[in-house]
């Protein structure tokens, strides 16, 4: 038996291989929303999980570190790592920041980390290049997503570090490349201001008589001293012993040392629920208005192309062509089209998702349900071109 | 009469209203025709007479109001219809030769004339070999594997009555076939006509006004006014065997 | 299966090798100097002039700078006439002493005498008694007037001393220099009140120039006096300086969790670095003794546990280690759960599982972040 569907699409291929790779763009569009909005889900369990931590502490009555800012004292970490179940606590600090190296800079986010042994909480788990922090001061391990390479020297506010490893994956939530630095200079990047601030605020104290007393010496650099020091810190991370009970720690940290504590499902809750939501949804309507949108082409194309055989059809439907095959030939050129457009949709979004800014994850389960939901969408779009196809009154063949 | 009546082709008393109460429409008041295997009758007629509507009758594409329809052995209609797929029966049973040759585009010329055997069940080998035979009969066999667009008219012609012989069906209905073509063609196309009538045992029923043509048949119904009239042409057909020379009736 | 969970993943590979570990510590440290007077006054008074410019060096004993005497003499004046008042107030009380000395004897003989005779029945008895009682008067009387004299003789010790104190203030009013040095400091003009305990001018010493540098605590073990130190100068352009650590502070800090150590220039360089100048010390500790020996990139944690990833035939096994020292440039010591030799994972694409499979290349370089 001929394929009649075949048969035509071989007839004008050109037409058809156009219309399908008009399709396929606007799949691989879809397809591509999809993998961005799973890249954002991915850039948050990757943050999660790279940061090595069972339980984040962070200021009381904040969603911190990643979805509020919270500040706590850096000495505080001692009474954590006390805690029973505690098994290593580590001060961490986040910073958004632009990182300059020579003439560019890159949007950042610098985590400060204990300069310890590697595998700490906070630290990067491996390495694409280069080596782990050694100093306590002005070295830096970046993520390769910066453009950064070993040997660079970066700036970050105060101070130039050289970038002595490279990581891969780690991003802030906000698919911002992170950058490590010892703690100290963190602290420093963070909390301390640019040289002509410091200065006016020596100056403002300096004028300040409750502040500096004649009568007193040294009371004023002791003022000045305070100031500049900077003892604070985002949160600290904590690793649990094995067997512990993540809720039951955090419980006890909350009611003994009067912060807020973190499980790994609620930082991932917080993250999807509040941090993502919105644009999750946005991300949500546009795919339901390229599905719509690209439903509609489907069922165009396929009209307009039932429509052009008409006569055909009415000749067919004569000389004794059963409705059941001609129906059989313009369902399988719906999916036809639909078959070949997921094709190049895939192949499309394959080839440019690397190119994306942030990171796009296109997962094997998105483009099985993107398949099903193609060809489902071709057959319900060609019902219009079978509705005219069957009202053809095979007479109309006959003319007069 | 009776002969003639064994096979082929019979209508007795059909009739067709369109339409109900004040503006209905007789299109046809009582048609009598009888076609027999081998034969090829004229239909002739004025527009309006109800010449397509009997065709679509023929054809089993509309459904007569009255009236009794015989193709061969079976009652195909007798008040209604008698036979219930009528789809097949156009399929295996009634040819088509339309005013155009309206040949599918995107089939080449072997499967336009090998689709209604393969349609009908047969394998597509044999439906190809089946379409070239008819295709050399009728002297396009060197076109087989060409696609429609690529022939002249006259081949794609002849590729239609190919297509319609492709089934072995025992009537032929051919609807003005020879209207857009200059004498000599039209005169070929129904010697054509006549060669596969007798070759195949058909009956060809053919509607026209194409005064070239009209004299070539022995027998000719004028329709006229919902109603037809046998009369004799000029033309000896081929039951006799002998050659038909033009001859023109008054 | 290029891409995807399945696909195996890019890593780069080395072979543990048996090596010794030289560690270093590192700490970033501020230019200071061991003795900084800070010359002032020791009573408040105004600054009358100042001889030294910043950057100049002065001798020990040298006059820096003098205070106003204000009114110094008018209360040495006033203190001399104190002085002579108390000294006729002494005399008095001296002269009084004698007085009641002398009726307190003559009251003792004459209760003696009355004591005796009423013995013998010559007196009354109130007689007697009255002259007890004279006596008794007449001794406090007398206690009364030596106490008199002791304290306006204390009185007049005191004024001397005061006298004293205020001449020795007038030497003060001459500000010295206590030892040589360069003046780092000239902290108030001529004009200016300055209490006591204000530096007038600040003397550093430069002979005793150090760097006082900090170290993490946590990684800072094996600091000692002693070891030698590289020092840069953040304004050196990179060059090192050689030097040692003096000593390490008995006093660390809690707050910043870091230890404070002293280091000395080998060679003081020239120019003088400036105080406050910020400073990298590296200290080198000696190397330890050969163990089998990772990049610190090679460590990952893995079901709780820290260790490596090892190699065998494309499947990767975790192997946990434990972790001795680690030097400045990463490499870390293993004391255990590697013998050497093994092929270990050292960069890798992702953080990996048993399950995986590794396809090992030259460089990790240029894949897509």
């Amino acid at each position: 038996m001929i394929s009649l569907a075949g048969r035509d699409i071989l007839h004008g291929w050109g037409k058809f291989t156009l219309t399908g790779l008009g399709l396929g763009l606007l799949i691989g569009v879809t397809l591509t929303m999809g993998g961005v909005y799973r890249g954002m889900v991915d850039d948050a369990r990757v943050l999660l999980d790279n940061s090595g931590a069972d339980l984040w502490v962070v200021q009381q009555e904040t969603l911190g570190p990643y979805a509020e800012s919270s500040s706590i004292y850096d000495d505080a970490w001692r009474s954590v790592a006390g805690m029973p179940g505690v098994e290593a606590a580590a001060n961490v600090t986040y910073l958004t920041t632009q990182v300059r190296r020579g003439t560019e800079d890159v949007r950042a986010m610098v985590v400060g980390v204990d300069p310890g042994m590697p595998g700490s909480p906070g630290q990067p788990g491996y390495l694409t290049a280069g080596r782990h922090i050694a100093r306590s001061h002005y070295e830096a391990v970046a993520d390769a997503a910066t453009g950064f390479r070993t040997g660079d020297e970066i700036r970050i506010r105060r101070n130039t570090y050289t970038v002595v490893g490279l990581t891969r994956r780690m991003v802030s939530s906000g698919g911002d490349p992170m950058i490590f630095i010892p703690l100290k200079d963190a602290q420093e990047a963070q909390f301390l201001k640019d040289n002509d601030s410091i200065l006016q605020q020596r100056r403002r104290t300096a004028s300040n008589p409750s502040l500096n007393r004649p009568g007193v010496p040294g009371l004023l650099e002791s003022v000045i001293a305070s100031q500049s020091a900077n003892l604070n810190v985002n949160a600290v991370l904590v690793r649990l012993l094995p067997g512990a009970d993540p809720e039951e720690t955090a419980a006890h940290i909350r009611r003994w040392l009067r912060l807020e504590v973190y499980t790994r499902e609620q930082m991932e809750e917080i993250l999807l629920g509040k941090l993502i939501a919105t644009s999750s949804r946005q991300i949500g309507m546009f795919l339901v208005i390229l599905a719509v949108v690209s439903a509609a082409i489907v069922a165009f194309i396929i009209y307009t192309l039932t429509l052009g055989k008409i006569r055909e059809i009415a000749v067919l439907k004569l000389i004794g062509t059963k409705n059941r095959t001609i129906v059989a030939m313009i369902l399988q050129q719906a999916v036809g089209l639909g078959v070949l457009g997921f094709m190049i949709g895939k192949i499309s979004a394959t080839f440019w998702a690397p190119f994306f800014p942030k990171f796009v994850l296109l997962e094997a389960r998105d483009a099985v349900t993107g398949f099903a939901a193609v060809i489902v969408m071709c057959v319900l779009a060609s019902f219009l071109a079978i509705r005219a196809a069957l009202r053809v009154d095979p007479a109309e063949a006959i003319g007069g | 009469m009776a002969e003639r009546l064994k096979r082929g082709i019979t209508i007795e008393g059909l009739r067709k209203r369109y339409g109900s109460g004040e503006t209905a429409v007789d299109a046809l008041k009582g048609v009598d025709m009888a076609v027999s295997p081998g034969e090829v009758v004229g239909l002739i007629g004025p527009s309006g007479s109800g010449k397509s509507t009997l065709l679509k009758c023929l054809g089993a594409v509309i459904e007569p109001t009255a009236g009794r329809m015989t193709l061969g052995d079976d009652v195909i209609y007798d008040g209604k219809w008698k036979i219930k797929d009528l789809r097949a029966l156009r399929r295996d049973r009634i040819g088509f030769i339309f005013q155009a040759p309206y040949l599918i585009p995107f089939l080449d010329v072997t499967d336009n004339v090998a689709l209604l055997p393969m349609l009908a069940g047969r394998s597509d080998g044999e439906s190809r070999k089946r379409a070239k035979e008819l295709l050399e009969a009728l002297d396009v066999g060197h076109r087989a594997s060409a696609m429609p667009s690529r022939l002249s008219g006259g081949e794609q012609q002849r590729v239609a009555i190919a297509r319609a012989l492709a089934n072995r069906p025992p009537v032929i209905l051919a609807d003005e076939p020879t209207a857009p073509l200059d004498s000599e063609r039209a005169l070929s196309v129904i010697t054509i006509l006549n060669a596969m009538a007798k070759q195949y045992e058909t009956a060809i029923i053919v509607v026209t006004h194409d005064e070239k043509i009209i004299p070539t048949f022995r027998r000719i119904y004028r329709i006229r006014d919902g109603k037809t009239e046998e009369m004799a042409g000029r033309g000896p057909g081929l039951l006799e065997g002998e050659p038909g020379l033009p001859a023109v009736e008054a | 299966m290029r891409s995807g969970p399945l696909a195996p993943v890019p890593v780069t590979a080395a072979a543990v090798e048996k090596r010794s570990v030289a560690p270093a510590l590192y700490g970033i440290g501020v230019v200071e100097s061991g003795a900084v007077f800070r010359v002032g006054p020791t009573s408040p008074g105004r600054v009358r002039e100042v001889f030294v410019e910043v950057g100049d060096r002065v001798e020990a004993g040298q006059k820096v700078a003098v205070m106003d005497p204000v009114d110094l003499d008018q209360r040495r004046a006033a203190q001399e006439a104190s002085i002579a008042r108390l000294e006729a107030s002494v005399r008095a009380a001296s002269a009084r002493t004698s007085e009641t000395g002398a009726r307190k004897e003559y009251a003792q003989a004459q209760s003696k005498r009355y004591d005796n005779l009423l013995k013998s029945g010559a007196v009354s008895v109130d007689a007697a008694e009255a002259k007890r009682q004279e006596r008794l008067v007449t001794a406090a009387a007398w206690t009364s007037a030596n106490a008199d004299l002791q304290a306006s003789r204390a009185e007049l010790e005191r004024a001397k001393a005061d006298l004293a104190a205020l001449a020795s203030q007038k030497e003060n009013l001459d500000l010295l220099a206590p030892a040589a040095g360069l003046v780092s400091a000239r902290a108030s003009e001529p004009g200016t009140t300055a209490v006591a305990g204000q530096a007038v001018v600040e003397i550093i010493d430069t002979g005793s120039i150090r760097v006082s540098v900090r170290f993490d605590q946590a990684t800072a073990s094996g600091l000692r006096a002693g070891l030698p130190a590289d020092i840069v100068l953040r304004s050196g352009n990179g060059r090192v300086s050689g030097g040692a650590i003096l000593r390490v502070e008995p006093v660390a800090d809690p707050v910043t969790e870091e230890l404070i150590a002293k280091a000395v220039f080998s060679e003081m360089p020239d120019p003088l670095p400036p105080l406050g100048e910020l400073a990298e010390v590296t200290v080198k500790l000696p190397p330890l003794p050969e163990t089998p020996v990772v990049p610190d990139g090679a460590l990952q944690r893995y079901a709780g546990r820290r260790g490596v990833w090892i190699i065998i035939n494309g499947a990767i096994v975790f192997r946990p280690v434990t972790t001795g020292r680690r030097d400045l440039a990463g490499t870390v010591q293993i004391l255990e759960g590697l013998e050497g030799g093994e092929r270990v994972v050292v960069y890798s694409a992702r953080a990996l599982t048993p399950k995986n499979r590794v396809k090992v290349l030259e460089t990790l370089e240029g894949m897509k972040p």
